[in-house]
Parts: structure tokens; C-alpha cells; sequence
């Protein structure tokens, strides 16, 4: 009977089955559900949050470097500026470098991943040990003595930046699950069938990771917040458009608010945002693992 | 050299383990006599509760699962299923020795074996760590190991025969008279398998020992064991001297089991696999015989009454058409 | 014997290619950037009255290149003063040789950050033991989200809100420079007491940053362990619940020490962040100082030592594994 059952599931009902597990994974631990709202969020603020606030933004002369009050909420910069709506605005920029060096990154390492373990042989081994040597430099000193000639003006050309050089993880992960789908047949299978080249790695492959890389892609998003705020946190970089790494250096090197408690508000705003963003990948990426890993299901 | 072998005595094991779907029964209803001295082998395709019965003569069933009723009698021991704590420690290895599946890797791996053994030694206040050595010694020696070597040595620098053989040494060092051996030649060679068959046999009647063979392979059971019992969905469907069951099975599954043995003389299209797959967890019948599904002797009755194992003879057999055409 | 020379000899190769490429990266930044500092050099002390071939000469001696010659010729040069330990000279540091300065504040960064890797190690280790045998309660649950959290979370944020916490707001303890100027340097109880004080913060940073990965890899460590069955077989055999756990203990903890090794490596380039907020004079503060203050062969030298640190420990670590784990000694191939 059950056979019989397992035999006739149409495509439409393992979706349904898809969003019943996702139902089910969010209900065993709410707090999952946080992790997912609070991502809509960001992905909001990113794109619709800067067409809430004037450009440029309104100074209070009167309100330089205060702590948070009704007025402002988590207080004000060394300009007068309101706090909330700084990080508000300043998210585009964070948001989208983070986007693009997602992408890149997960692009790339994906595509070298899978030629990679795809290919084998000299290929694999040229590719792998430039894969290491990349992952032996280390990128904040190399990001550090790179920001010397390169000036990374736009989001855009941050995340490239960033993007490029942060593939090798990926790369060496997706390489490796070629590989174990390698072993346990599928490619071989397939072939067998007479199935082409890229029919196995768009139709059989990808998919198969496809969960797997969605979850390296929001990885390598925070990934890209930290590297990029940690950047113009240290004050290497000229910024022409404020972000949050910008308002952190501000804060600690201008305004002193490790010194100063006024200042501390000006402080704690990006770092909220920060450790906001951070929570929600945690917590979604958990949810994916447990809804994507039938191992872990079996509890 | 020692004393007399015990008798092991199982009486109405039920093992169930805990699933989303509520408690289902691995091992229902089993009871089963070892007598002393005596080999018995049980046979079972995988899922059929077998590995599950042996651990529990060890009242070992690994969480989820427990043995929800029932007692597992072992002479000069108790009732094991009552046993907890220092207790059950002490009796394992001493009182009953466990050997696991060659392939299954029973030792630390970064320890040498001699090291481990003095770890089993100093678990059970073995006193005389020296001479325990020297009996382990003299034991690979006689399954023909070098055995200062064999003790000197990590398990990855062992073969699967030769880690077989100190699975066995381990399980008998502490003097067990009661040893259960799991699947012991499974991903062995044939000739490893052969011997390490025939030092099953021959320690067995040199130590005076009560062993039960847990396996999927009817030849391995044919070739060392006294009595046989097969095991089908977590019940134990027929048992009886080897030979006998083996000669003359009653059980349409036993039959069935022993049909699908290809012969080396003969047509190999005579070799009939048995129709359907056997029952998981989660599919075995709650109520009723759990074979009917694949038998080709079904009645009305054996959807609603599980048979009871009945006593014909030397042996049991628990089906409803076995026991009509005997009263018929 | 031969197995672990033969690994040895590959990581040394291996290592001196990565040397190679960091000392190029260095060298075409340098040459690189615009306005040819190099040049410009050479013209400002011609200018200062300088004669063209002295000032040539000097140029050569803080870049650790000639500064004339095609572009092939002064990568020769200073690829052949790596080899004699000529890094060139800092500007910034009254023209002392860039070894000097390295190694100077290599002390800064090596101490607090070791001090914080070893803490974070034995918490984390013995953290992730209770978060693996407790996975499924409430405890575990707190502990793997805490875990996930810390590691998840930038060193500069853990730095910047224990500064702000504890600095700031409730200030008890210093976040400015590795000891009060107060005090005479020297081996007296106040210098000394001043040092420990400095460090509280950044080492507590460093130590926070680093536990959750550490209770992560343990946990997931002991968890697979508790799944072999040579656990479950000794258990079979009636040993003792210590001597279990010390079989789990061990085999858990072997692929954490490859990490710690590995984690060695960090000592010099890890600790950027905390070093820039808690004003601690070491190497990661020296980079940023010689970006900012263009002092280039400063930055060479310190994105060099940095690397070559991350190297020697890759080396160590897998020494280190081939004398802990039989497998790798006997020269098995080891499946990880």
C-alpha cells in the first residue's frame, strides 16, 4: 500500500509536502519564524528603507553626538543627524555590496566547485591548489593592503571586490559534494542513460545542491556585511556614501564613544543592525538545514 | 576447565522503539531456549528484530528502543532484563561476551589492542592484569594469531579476519560463558569466513561455552549451529534442530528462505526469491500474522489472529496453516 | 618516518610558492599605486640636494628595491632581498629596518592573542562535550544557538560592545593601549598589574570570538563519535563509564587539535580588529598605521610575516596529527 502511495506522488504533492515540512520546522522552534521575519525586514529596508528619509538628511545643529531620546531613538551623530535614520539609509549600500558579493561568491565557487569535481583529474588539481593557496592568504590583510590601489567606490564595485575574493570556501564545498554524488553513482547513471553533459549538471546536479548553495549564499551575505563594514570601520577606506562601517569608525575614532556614554547611541545602532542581521541568517539557515537535511528531521 | 555451561532462557521478549508514529514493535512475543552448551543460530533478513533480540541478552537495545516486557533468563545470572547500572556493567563481558560484525569497527582506533585489553581488564577489577595477558595471548595464539603482535598492534593494522579473531579473544578473555556473536562473518572472504566458522566451533566446545549466531546467511547457521531459529517481522516464526528445519521446513517463510538458496548442482532457475520485500518498522502488520503479506498459504484467519508458536515434535512453528494441516 | 619527511618536504614547497606569490602581491601594490611613491622619493631627496645616485641608493634601502630598471629588474632585487631578510626600512619609524619594527610588535599581538586562543579552546572543548551529550534538551538547544551566535558574529562587535560595556558604561576596566604610561616598564608589580589590566578586554574578546567555533567543532566532533560503534562495543564489553568517556574524550578532541594548530597561525594576522579598538600597539595595528601613513615597505613586511605565519602553522599542524593519530603515522590514508 504504501509502495503504492510512494509510486503515484505527483510533483505537486511533494510541494505541498515541501511547505508542510517548512510548517512544521518553524512550529517545532518559533523562534525560526523570528529569524525569517526579520530577514523580510532587512531585505525591506535595503530596497524601499532610503525613499522614507530626505536626502540629504536633515542636521540638528542643536543635537550633536546626544544620546537616545523620544526624539531619536537611538540619539544622534557628530552632524545632528538622527541615528535610526542613518542605519536606515545606510543599508542600501551595506545590503547590496553584501548582495553582489554573495552572488559572486557563490557563483564562482559553485561553477569552479562543480568543473572541478566534475572534470577531475589535472584540471581538479590546478584548481584546488589555487583554491588552497586562496584560502591560505589571509583576506583582511590582503583586503587591507589592496584598499591601497583600489578604491572601492561603489557597493557595486565593493562586492565585486569582495566577491572575488572569497570564493574558495564554496568551491571547495560544492567540490567536494560533487564528488560524493559522484560516488554514489549518480553521475555515472546518468551517463549511462546517455543523458548530455549539461543535463546532468542543470538537471541532476545543481538540484540536488541546490538547497546546499542557498544556504552558502545567505552565509556568504554576512559574510559580505562583516568584511565591508570591518573595512570602513578601520578607516583604510574614503566613503562618499555613509554605511554602517563608516558610522562605526565615526563613532569610536571621531566622536570617542568608547569614552563618551552620549556618543554610545551612535554606536549601537549599526552594531544592532549588525547583530540583527546576523540573528536572522543564523536562525534561517538552521531552519533550511533542518527542512533540507533529512538526517537531522529524524529527531 | 570450568564450570558447567549456563542455559539461557527467553521468555515473551517484546522490543519496541519509540517513533513519531508512537512505540512500534521491533521484537514481539519472542521465547527461545538456549540449552548449555549448545550453538543456536538465528536467521532473519535485516530488519527482522534479530541484532535487536542479541542485544537484548545483553539488556543493551540502544534508545530509542527498550524492552517493554518479558525476561531474558541466564543460569547463575538472573533475569538480565532486571539488571541495571554496576550490575549489568559487570555482566557484560564477564557473564556474556558480545562480538560484533567484522566490519563494524569494535575497537578505539587510536589505542592498541593490548592497551584496550588491559582497559577491559582494570573495568572488571582483574587483579592479575599479567595474567590476563597471557590468556589473551594463548587465545589468539589458538585462533593462529601471533599474539604478542596481534596485542602490540592499532586496529587499522589489522585484517578483517584478524579483527575478528580479537573481537572473539575479547569476548572471552573475562572467562563469558554465554557469547553472542552478530553477523560474524559478514564482509569476510570465503576462506576467512570458513575458518573463523570453524574457531567458532572449536572454541565453542573446548570452553564449554552456550553461543547464539546471529545472521542473514542460512549456510553460516547450517554449518555450526545445533538448533535454528528464523525470524521474520520481528517474531520468531519456526524453530528447531538445524538439520531438521533445514531438511523439512514448515513455515512457508522457512520454506521460502530456503528455496531461494540457488544449489551448486541442479537448475539455477529452481532458486525462486521470495516475492515482496520484507517489513520495516513502520510497515509491519499490527495485527495478524506478520508473513501473510508474501505467503502463499494464506487464510481469513491470518489477517486478524497472530498465530501462536506451536510445539510439533522437536520444534515450533507459528502459522495458522501448519497447525490446521497438522490437526486435520 | 619517511611518510611524515615526504609530507614535510611538500608543505615546505608549497609554503615557499605562497611566500613567492604574497611577496609579489606586495611588490606590484607597491609599484602599483599612484603616484609612484617610489619615484617620487628619489625626486624629493634630488630636490632636498641629494645627489641623483645617492638618492637612488637610499630610496633602494627603505623600498627594499632599486628604484631604476625596468619593472622585471626591481622585482629580482627585492625577491633577492627577501632572501637576506631585507624588508627595507619604515619610514614612519625613523627609517629603522621593517624586521626591527615587526618583530617589536609581533610581542603585542602574539601574547594576548594566544592567551585568548587557549582560553577559548579549553571552555569551548569542554562546553561542546555538554552540548553533545545534552543535544536534545533545553541546555544543548542554548548552547548550540549561543555558539552559532558568537561565532557568527564579527570580532569587531564582540570588541566595540564589551568596550562599550565595559569601558563605557560601567568603566572598571581600560580600553586604551596595552599599559598605563604611568609606569616604569620594567619587572615591578604595577607595570605588571597595569599589563594584566590592559589585557582583560582583548584577550576576553578574542577568547569570545573564537569559543563558539570551538564548542560547534567539539560538539559535532563527540556526536560523531557517540555514533561509532567501537563506543557502543565497549560498552558491550562492561568497561567503565571513565574509561568510555575518556575513548570519546580522545577521539573527539584529535581533529580539534589540527584546528587549534591551524588556529596558531591567526596569532599574528588574527587579532586586526581588536588590536585597532583596544589601541594595541601590535602587528594588525601596524598594518592599518602604514596604509594610512603610506609606509609601504612597513605594510610589505607585515602582510608578509602575517602570511608566513599562517603557513609554518598549516606545516605544524599536520606534523602534529601525524604524531598524535596512528593512522597518519603508519602512513594510511585517513578519510576525514
Amino acid at each position: 500500500m504504501t509502495v503504492l502511495l510512494e509510486g503515484s506522488s505527483t510533483s505537486a504533492a511533494m510541494r505541498r509536502n515541501f511547505w508542510a515540512g517548512v510548517w512544521r520546522v518553524m512550529r517545532r522552534k518559533p523562534s525560526r519564524l523570528v529569524g525569517a521575519v526579520l530577514m523580510a525586514g532587512f531585505v525591506f529596508m535595503g530596497a524601499f528603507g532610503p525613499l522614507f528619509y530626505p536626502d540629504p538628511l536633515p542636521r540638528d545643529v542643536n543635537q550633536l553626538t546626544r544620546p537616545p531620546s523620544w526624539q531619536h531613538w537611538l540619539g544622534t551623530d557628530d552632524q545632528g543627524r538622527d541615528v535610526v535614520a542613518l542605519v536606515v539609509t545606510g543599508s542600501r549600500y551595506v545590503l547590496l555590496a553584501a548582495l553582489v558579493t554573495a552572488v559572486i561568491t557563490v557563483v564562482l565557487g559553485t561553477g569552479i566547485g562543480l568543473f572541478s569535481g566534475f572534470k577531475r583529474g589535472r584540471w581538479d588539481t590546478v584548481l584546488m591548489r589555487i583554491t588552497d593557496m586562496k584560502l591560505t592568504i589571509p583576506g583582511l590583510p590582503l583586503l587591507l593592503v589592496l584598499s591601497t590601489v583600489w578604491k572601492f567606490s561603489s557597493a557595486v564595485q565593493m562586492g565585486l571586490v569582495l566577491g572575488l575574493l572569497s570564493w574558495g570556501g564554496v568551491a571547495r564545498a560544492v567540490r567536494a559534494q560533487t564528488l560524493s554524488l559522484r560516488e554514489r553513482g549518480f553521475i555515472e547513471a546518468a551517463r549511462g542513460l546517455g543523458l548530455s553533459t549539461s543535463h546532468i549538471v542543470g538537471k541532476e546536479l545543481l538540484p540536488s545542491m541546490a538547497p546546499y548553495i542557498a544556504m552558502n549564499m545567505l552565509i556568504a551575505i554576512t559574510g559580505g556585511v562583516y568584511s565591508q563594514v570591518g573595512l570602513f570601520f578601520l578607516g583604510v577606506l574614503p566613503y562618499e556614501s555613509n554605511n554602517w562601517g563608516q558610522m562605526l569608525n565615526t563613532a569610536v575614532f571621531r566622536s570617542g564613544a568608547l569614552t563618551v556614554p552620549s556618543a554610545l547611541g551612535f554606536l549601537i545602532g549599526p552594531l544592532l543592525a549588525i547583530l540583527l542581521l546576523t540573528l536572522a541568517i543564523v536562525l534561517v539557515v538552521d531552519a533550511m538545514d533542518e527542512i533540507f537535511n533529512p538526517r537531522l528531521r529524524e529527531e | 576447565m570450568s564450570k558447567q555451561a549456563p542455559g539461557v532462557r527467553i521468555d515473551g521478549l517484546t522490543v519496541v522503539y519509540k517513533t513519531p508514529a508512537g512505540e512500534l514493535p521491533a521484537v514481539r512475543d519472542v521465547s527461545l531456549t538456549l540449552e548449555p552448551g549448545s550453538i543456536t543460530g538465528i536467521v532473519g533478513e535485516s530488519g527482522s528484530g534479530k541484532s535487536t533480540l542479541a542485544l537484548s541478552l545483553l539488556n543493551a537495545v540502544q534508545p530509542p528502543g527498550r524492552i517493554s516486557a518479558g525476561s531474558v533468563e541466564i543460569d547463575g545470572l538472573g533475569d538480565v532484563v532486571g539488571l541495571g547500572g554496576e550490575q549489568l556493567r559487570k555482566a557484560r563481558g564477564r557473564h556474556i561476551g558480545y562480538v560484533f560484525q567484522a566490519a563494524q569497527n569494535s575497537l578505539n582506533p587510536l589505542k592498541t589492542v593490548g592497551k584496550q585489553l588491559l582497559d577491559l581488564g582494570r573495568s572488571h577489577g582483574v587483579d592479575d592484569l599479567r595474567g590476563l595477558v597471557r590468556e589473551a595471548k594463548e587465545l589468539l595464539g589458538r585462533m593462529g594469531l601471533d599474539g604478542a603482535r596481534v596485542l602490540d598492534s592499532h586496529q587499522h593494522e589489522l585484517s578483517g579476519g584478524m579483527r575478528q579473531r580479537v573481537g572473539i579473544m575479547l569476548a572471552l578473555v573475562l572467562n563469558a560463558h554465554v557469547v553472542v556473536l552478530d553477523e560474524p562473518t559478514t564482509a569476510l572472504d570465503m576462506i576467512t569466513q570458513a575458518n573463523i566458522l570453524k574457531i567458532v566451533r572449536e572454541v565453542h566446545a573446548e570452553r564449554g561455552l552456550t553461543t547464539l549466531v546471529i545472521t542473514h546467511d542460512i549456510g553460516v547457521v547450517a554449518e555450526v549451529a545445533d538448533r535454528l531459529a528464523v525470524m521474520y517481522g520481528g517474531r520468531l516464526v519456526e524453530q528447531g534442530p538445524t538439520r531438521e528445519v533445514l531438511g523439512s521446513p514448515r513455515h512457508p517463510y522457512t520454506r521460502g528462505l530456503i528455496k531461494a538458496i540457488p544449489r551448486l548442482v541442479g537448475d539455477i532457475d529452481e532458486a525462486r526469491a521470495l516475492p515482496g520485500r520484507p517489513p520495516t518498522l513502520a510497515t509491519v502488520p499490527k495485527q495478524g500474522c506478520v508473513f501473510r503479506e508474501r505467503c502463499a498459504l494464506r487464510m481469513d484467519v491470518c489477517d486478524d489472529v497472530d498465530p501462536e508458536a506451536v510445539l510439533q515434535g522437536t520444534r515450533t512453528v507459528a502459522c495458522h496453516a501448519v497447525t490446521v494441516k497438522e490437526h486435520a | 618516518m619517511t611518510v611524515i619527511a615526504r609530507r614535510l618536504a611538500g608543505h615546505l614547497a608549497r609554503g615557499l610558492v605562497m611566500i613567492l606569490v604574497v611577496a609579489t602581491i606586495s611588490f606590484f601594490i607597491v609599484r602599483s599605486i599612484p603616484g609612484d611613491p617610489v619615484a617620487a622619493n628619489v625626486q624629493k631627496l634630488i630636490e632636498q640636494g641629494m645627489a641623483p645616485q645617492a638618492a637612488e641608493q637610499a630610496t633602494r634601502v627603505l623600498y627594499g628595491f632599486q628604484p631604476k630598471g625596468t619593472l622585471w629588474e626591481q622585482y629580482v632585487d627585492y625577491m633577492g632581498g627577501l632572501f637576506t631578510f631585507d624588508l627595507g626600512q619604515s619610514v614612519t619609524h625613523a627609517g629603522a629596518p621593517v624586521t626591527d619594527v615587526l618583530a617589536d610588535a609581533a610581542k603585542w599581538t602574539v601574547l594576548p592573542v594566544l592567551a585568548g586562543t587557549l582560553l577559548s579552546f579549553l571552555v569551548g572543548i569542554v562546553m561542546g562535550v555538554y552540548a553533545a551529550i545534552r543535544r536534545s534538551g533545553k541546555l544543548g538547544d542554548v548552547l548550540a544557538i549561543s555558539g552559532s551566535l558568537l561565532h557568527g558574529v564579527p570580532q569587531y562587535v564582540l570588541g566595540l560592545l564589551l568596550s562599550a560595556i565595559f569601558a563605557t558604561l560601567i568603566p572598571i576596566l581600560p580600553a586604551d593601549g596595552p599599559v598605563d604610561i604611568l609606569f616604569e616598564p620594567g619587572f615591578n608589580a604595577g607595570y605588571i598589574g597595569s599589563l594584566v589590566e590592559h589585557a582583560v578586554l582583548p584577550v576576553a574578546t578574542y577568547a569570545l570570538a573564537a569559543y563558539g567555533g570551538w564548542i560547534l567543532a567539539m560538539k559535532s566532533s563527540v556526536v560523531t563519535v557517540l555514533g561509532d560503534d567501537f563506543i557502543l562495543a565497549a560498552e558491550l564489553r562492561g568497561m567503565k563509564r571513565s574509561i568510555i568517556f575518556r575513548y570519546i574524550a580522545r577521539n573527539a578532541i584529535l581533529p580539534l587539535f589540527t584546528i587549534l594548530a591551524l588556529s596558531l597561525g591567526l596569532l599574528l594576522g588574527g587579532a586586526v580588529f581588536i588590536e585597532r579598538i583596544f589601541n594595541y600597539p601590535g602587528l594588525g595595528l601596524l598594518l592599518i598605521e602604514s596604509i594610512t601613513m603610506r609606509d609601504y615597505a612597513l605594510m610589505g613586511g607585515a602582510f608578509l610575516i602575517i602570511t608566513v605565519s599562517i603557513i609554518v602553522a598549516n606545516i605544524i599542524a599536520d606534523l602534529f596529527y601525524s604524531v598524535i593519530d596512528p593512522r597518519v603515522r603508519s602512513g594510511e590514508e585517513v578519510s576525514a
